[in-house]
């Protein structure tokens, strides 16, 4: 089997550019930041890149070109015994790609409504009813259509992509990069344009100072470097495997991490102002808002009810902010179905059009639970125990195998090899000992905040184990299987 | 409402920071030595 390559530099770029930026860099960022000293944020988020979001993109990058294969293959290089680890790292993101395809099927029909302005005057009440809500996760209901119909375009789309391998993604991204970037820059001079708006983005921005002294202010930054780079996904592994053999690893780390955190700063801007817009029409202030300002909430209930309230050309604008939402999602969505079936093609030489549809097809039936009326509560349990614990724990253990259990040096002189700025000891003092330290705080601060300050006391405790905990589990004891499981021939795994 | 010089002085360093670097990275990618952006040289 021939192996692939991307056709250029640039379309490694942009496609791992579209698979950092997504729907969190809209919906998370501009709220972390606000509720983190707002300006005086941007000082740890900074630290937190160039101390831990570049140094591990560069670690990934050059595990992936090292390698020249996906995570499973990567880990068995360091040692048979890790191979389970590669698989972890690629079944993570095919459990976050279940449900994060239903927030892009809720976009999809909102892309649909924004013609007419469907949700009206109260974008919450329509919200409710598009998907059904029970509001209970122990009432599941029935499916929604409209997000079932989502559901199905969504994946074909990521089938559509996926198929005809790493040359047709190179062709995608070209256009899923720059064309949301281009829609945000628009919202954002629109949005800067209202009245109000001022007073939102001085939310955003002002500096609280006083914030930088609490410890918590800073591992919320490296939470959001970490979560927004697709980090400890099996993501990036998998697409520098499909690097050509002279290829800059370092500088790419350096446009890829700037590219990601440069358009979740410019979100925050499309985001407050339109807050600010909102909340000067209905006369309140914008800490009434909350959280709000935040998740789904922001993105079909907040923006939607100032995108009524409008003056003029409400359903462009309406559009384009889905159409933006959508365009960013895809290029995440099939980024982490990617891994796994790329893996798949690599263990068992199946095709990738064959492992592409398979994953394709039972990630559909998978997220079906969440077009329930009770989805959107199952949904919020599973992304928490995923984000918390998933994602930190194969990140630890990225940093353990290739920094302790091989020479991280061999992965410097690697990088260095091809690539403009060369890496120093440095690095290996921070893949070895800094980034492991802040990602084991990190955990230690999650299960802290898990045992003793219950996040859903209103759900029964077996709720959260079966849909917090037991994913976790299930994917942990899979891993074991997948590695066990003979491939068709061994070497190439 | 205008916006507080603190604010004004975050919103520069930030575009500073993350545009800045940002183009200088892609100009380094145009001009490489060993690879350019299109990974030839």
């Amino acid at each position: 089997m021939a192996r692939e390559f991307w056709n250029s530099r640039f379309a490694f770029i942009m496609a791992a550019v579209g698979s950092a930026v997504g729907l969190g860099n809209v919906w998370r960022f501009p709220y972390v930041c606000y509720d983190n000293g707002g300006g005086a944020f941007l000082i740890p988020f900074f630290v937190a890149i160039f101390t831990a979001g570049i140094p591990l993109l560069i670690l990934e990058f050059s595990v992936g070109h090292w390698a020249r294969g996906t995570p499973p293959k990567a880990f068995k290089k360091v040692g048979a015994k890790w191979e389970w680890a590669g698989w972890l790292a690629v079944l993570i993101p095919f459990i976050v790609a279940i449900y994060y395809v239903v927030i892009m099927a809720w976009c999809f029909s909102y892309m649909i409504y924004s013609i007419d302005i469907r949700w009206g005057s109260n974008a919450e009440r329509f919200f409710a009813s598009f998907l059904g809500d029970t509001g209970s996760p122990l009432i599941i209901g029935g499916i929604s259509l409209p997000v079932l119909l989502g559901l199905i375009a969504v994946w074909f789309c990521i089938f559509f992509i996926l198929y005809k391998g790493v040359g047709r993604i190179g062709k995608v991204v070209a256009l899923t990069v720059p064309i949301p970037t281009l829609l945000l820059i628009i919202l954002t001079i629109r949005g800067l344009t209202l009245p109000g708006a001022m007073e939102g983005i001085s939310y955003y921005l002002t500096p609280d100072f006083s914030k930088l002294g609490d410890v918590n202010v800073w591992l919320a930054a490296y939470a959001q470097v970490f979560f927004s780079f697709s980090l400890a996904q099996g993501i990036m592994i998998t697409y520098a495997s499909f690097l050509k053999k002279k290829s800059d690893l370092t500088n790419n780390a350096f446009i890829v991490a700037l590219a990601d955190a440069g358009t979740s700063f410019l979100a925050g801007f499309a985001v407050f102002s339109v807050v600010g817009y909102l909340a000067m029409m209905q006369g309140i202030g914008i800490d009434a808002l909350g959280t709000q300002i935040a998740g789904p909430n922001l993105t079909f209930i907040t923006y939607p009810t100032a995108i009524g309230l409008l003056p003029f050309a409400a359903a462009f604008f309406g559009s384009i902010f889905f159409i933006a939402l959508l365009t960013f999602g895809i290029d995440s969505a099939f980024s982490m179905i990617e891994p796994i079936a790329a893996s798949a093609n690599y263990k068992w030489k199946i095709t990738k059009a064959k492992a592409t549809a398979i994953m394709c097809i039972l990630g559909f039936l998978l997220s079906l639970i969440f077009a329930t009326g009770g989805g959107l509560y199952l949904l919020e349990i599973l992304d928490h125990f995923i984000a918390n614990f998933g994602l930190v724990t194969i990140g630890l253990l990225e940093c353990l195998v290739f920094g302790w259990f091989y020479k991280i040096k061999r992965l410097r002189d690697h990088a260095n090899e091809t690539s403009e700025i060369l890496l120093g000891r440095w690095w290996d003092i921070l893949i070895k000992a800094i980034i492991p330290i802040i990602l084991v705080i990190l955990l230690v601060v999650a299960i802290i905040n898990n045992v003793i300050n219950n996040p859903y006391p209103d759900y029964p405790g077996w709720l959260i184990v079966l849909m917090g905990v037991s994913p976790l589990l299930i994917i942990t004891v899979s891993s074991f299987v997948l590695m066990k499981i003979k491939g068709k021939k061994e070497d190439e795994v | 409402m205008n916006l507080p010089l603190s604010a004004i002085i975050m919103l520069i360093f930030g575009c500073v920071v993350l545009y800045g670097g940002l183009a200088y990275f892609v100009y380094r990618a145009l001009k490489g030595k060993k690879i350019n952006l299109k990974g030839e040289k």
